[in-house]
């Protein structure tokens, strides 16, 4: 009865004409990086997050969470029709998907993409308004080592899940660690790798960084290459799947967004690993496998579905423990915190109004993702045909005037160039810039426990494994540290690898 | 692989190099952390987790220049092979000249010139389309920034804008 009655409640923040507009916006930015290849979320929230600022908190992160889940709902239409991932999430979505398209059965995998997209994403939100209030209630007893520990963990899973070397990520999450902590120490006051710049002592700011390792690097690496499209010319007609395509989906729809809500929930997990991890499920369960890679509608159906259910699922850690799961939530995080708020366990009791107008916000972004999806295909086939030799310029300027407002100050301009270089260097010796950022947003976080662990403990590092949840944590983190020197579970880590770690 | 495109104890190994650069900035951080005083196990100071983190920054950094020098590497070249490499150059060019130019001439006569040479530098924009792109976005976009936003941006010595 209570979660009717908060839900009623979210609705009436949700529906709020200024918080439809920011939703709308929201999922229409989402689609259109979604469709764009080469620009991801990531690189879109991070160069809407000044804009965030101008309005309510509510209006702000009910744009910046549509970017997200428009973006996955996008993805899929590059992947069909051209062959080419909108993002991350959507790379196995080409494998069947295209194949569909050039059998002339672009219409059902476009539809079976978005309506899979939209049941998953349903959902996922309502498990994520079942699950959220209880784990919050459990996690109000989490101390400092409980937090620390799954931090670790959540930097840990990330690192294990980027492409390429282990030990790089790793050595880029330290790298991030070191980079969060510049400025004033907030228990002693010290000020921390400031080399006597008044601009570093309240630290380096999240916007240019991420503005410049995703928004400039991507820029500079997408440059490198001409970018071909193949686009599928013929008109797209009966969007709606027949029966026999909707039988043929049921499980993996089903199955997809199960297994998405739970490995979205999962810290370093999110969209793209679901969407992998629900493509093998399909073809392992399958009874003609050999149809996998030739247009089989099962390889898009719980992919997709995987994809945006962990989309939903990824705001649980975030939303009840203040833990950011991937960098797409970091980035959410930065947002909250630009408003002065803290997600965390007393967030649900202390801004219901915030938290369940989010929630109640998604629903009606998946309705208006749906519309904008279906109906309105043949705007986002056009907007494929957009050359990037003038969006690029675009971009740039964006990123340039998007820093500068963040903070009124050139400073934060000089640092996302540096860093957008920095970036496009580290892409190239294939070093990702993922580990990197979620460990710059909790490398503060991070510092904070362990002293107080420490503090509390009376400098006793048992305090870690006495604790369950904290103990298990730190396990985990150890198996999945160790893991790559095993070569069966290295094998099994290059197959889920990711690009953009979200 | 040819010695090319795996080369192991060589100066062009760029793994070698992202594993040197690894290690000197985890040796930097260990310096920083021990600068700011550790402070003890019941009462970490400043300094406590920067040298800890430089510790494993070191640790990571010689996994990777050990498995450079055992393994191999790709050399520069072979990373940017196929690429037009020239592009990113130019553009990074172009950005760092404007972030000099920024605070001293201010947005619009920076951001004009910067967008003109995006345009044309990044599979070139004819110029009849170039110039109205140009000159008409920051325009535009410092005319709703003061307008509508009330956001100042740099004026410049001319103080224009």
């Amino acid at each position: 009865m209570d979660t009717l009655v908060n839900v009623a409640h979210g609705f009436g923040v949700a529906l709020l004409p200024i918080n439809l507009l920011y939703c709308f916006i929201g999922v229409f930015i989402g689609t259109l990086v979604g469709v764009l290849p080469g620009i991801g979320p990531i690189s879109a929230m991070s160069l809407l997050l000044p804009i965030t600022l101008s309005g309510t908190p509510e209006s702000g992160i009910i744009m910046m969470a549509g970017i997200y889940y428009g973006s996955m709902y996008g993805g899929s239409t590059t992947s069909i029709l051209v062959n080419i991932p909108g993002e991350a999430a959507s790379v196995v979505t080409c494998i069947d998907g295209h194949q569909m398209a050039k059998q002339g059965r672009a219409g059902p995998a476009l539809g079976i993409s978005a309506l899979g997209s939209f049941i998953a994403g349903t959902f996922s939100l309502v498990a994520l308004m079942l699950i959220a209030p209880s784990l919050a209630n459990v996690a109000i007893a989490f101390g400092p080592a409980e937090y620390f520990s799954l931090m670790v963990l959540g930097l840990v899973v990330l690192t294990f899940l980027t492409q390429g070397s282990m030990a790089k990520a790793l050595l880029m999450a330290c790298i991030g660690i070191v980079l969060g902590l510049i400025g004033l120490d907030s228990i002693t006051a010290q000020p921390r790798l400031t080399f006597g710049r008044m601009e570093l002592i309240d630290g380096i700011g999240l916007v240019p960084v991420v503005m410049g390792l995703f928004g400039i690097a991507e820029v500079l690496i997408n440059t490198e290459q001409h970018i071909k499209r193949d686009v599928i010319n013929a008109r797209i007609t009966q969007l709606l799947p027949n029966k026999a395509d909707w039988k043929a989906s049921a499980g993996p729809i089903s199955r997809g967004t199960i297994l998405g809500f739970f490995l979205g929930i999962l810290p370093g997990g999110g969209a793209v690993v679901a969407s992998f991890a629900s493509y093998a499920l399909e073809k392992r369960l399958s009874k003609t496998p050999e149809r996998f890679g030739n247009g089989a509608i099962e390889g898009v159906a719980g992919p997709e579905s995987a994809n945006n259910a962990a989309a939903g699922g990824a705001f649980i850690p975030l939303m009840t423990l203040g833990i950011p799961p991937n960098v797409v939530m970091a980035l959410l995080l930065g947002a909250f915190v630009i408003h002065g708020l803290q997600p965390g366990p007393l967030l649900i009791t202390q801004n219901p109004g915030l938290f369940w107008g989010i929630v109640a916000s998604m629903y009606i972004g998946n309705v208006m993702l749906l519309v904008l999806n279906l109906p309105l295909i043949g705007m986002w086939v056009q907007l494929l045909k957009l050359p990037y030799n003038i969006l690029f310029p675009l971009i740039i300027l964006f990123t340039i005037i998007g820093v500068y407002c963040s903070s009124n100050n050139v400073f934060d301009v000089y640092v996302m160039i540096a860093f957008g270089v920095i970036g496009y260097s580290m892409r190239k010796l294939g070093y990702e810039p993922a580990p990197l950022v979620l460990a710059f947003v909790l490398g503060p976080m991070l510092e904070n426990n362990l002293r107080k662990s420490l503090i509390l403990s009376q400098g006793d590092l048992l305090t870690f494994v006495q604790r369950p949840i904290s103990a298990a944590c730190l396990v985990l983190a150890v198996v999945l540290l160790v893991g790559p020197l095993l070569p069966s579970l290295r094998k099994k880590r290059e197959l889920v690898a990711l690009d953009e770690g979200v | 692989m040819s010695d090319q495109t795996n080369v192991k104890l060589r100066l062009n190994n760029s793994e070698l190099w992202g594993g040197l650069i690894g290690l000197a900035l985890g040796i930097f951080v260990i310096r920083s952390g021990l600068k700011l005083k550790l402070g003890t196990i019941n009462d970490p100071g400043s300094g406590y987790v920067l040298f800890y983190t430089g510790m494993l920054m070191c640790v990571f950094a010689i996994t990777i220049i050990v498995a450079a020098v055992t393994e191999g590497g790709p050399t520069f070249a072979l990373r940017w092979k196929d690429t037009r490499w020239t592009k990113p150059l130019l553009i990074i060019a172009c950005l760092t000249a404007f972030s000099f130019a920024l605070d001293q001439i201010g947005f619009l006569l920076s951001a004009i010139p910067l967008m003109l040479l995006l345009l044309r530098v990044i599979d070139p924009v004819r110029w009849t389309l170039a110039i109205p792109i140009a000159v008409l976005t920051p325009l535009g976009v410092w005319w709703v920034l003061k307008r509508l936003l009330l956001i100042q941006l740099p004026s410049g010595i001319f103080e224009i804008g």
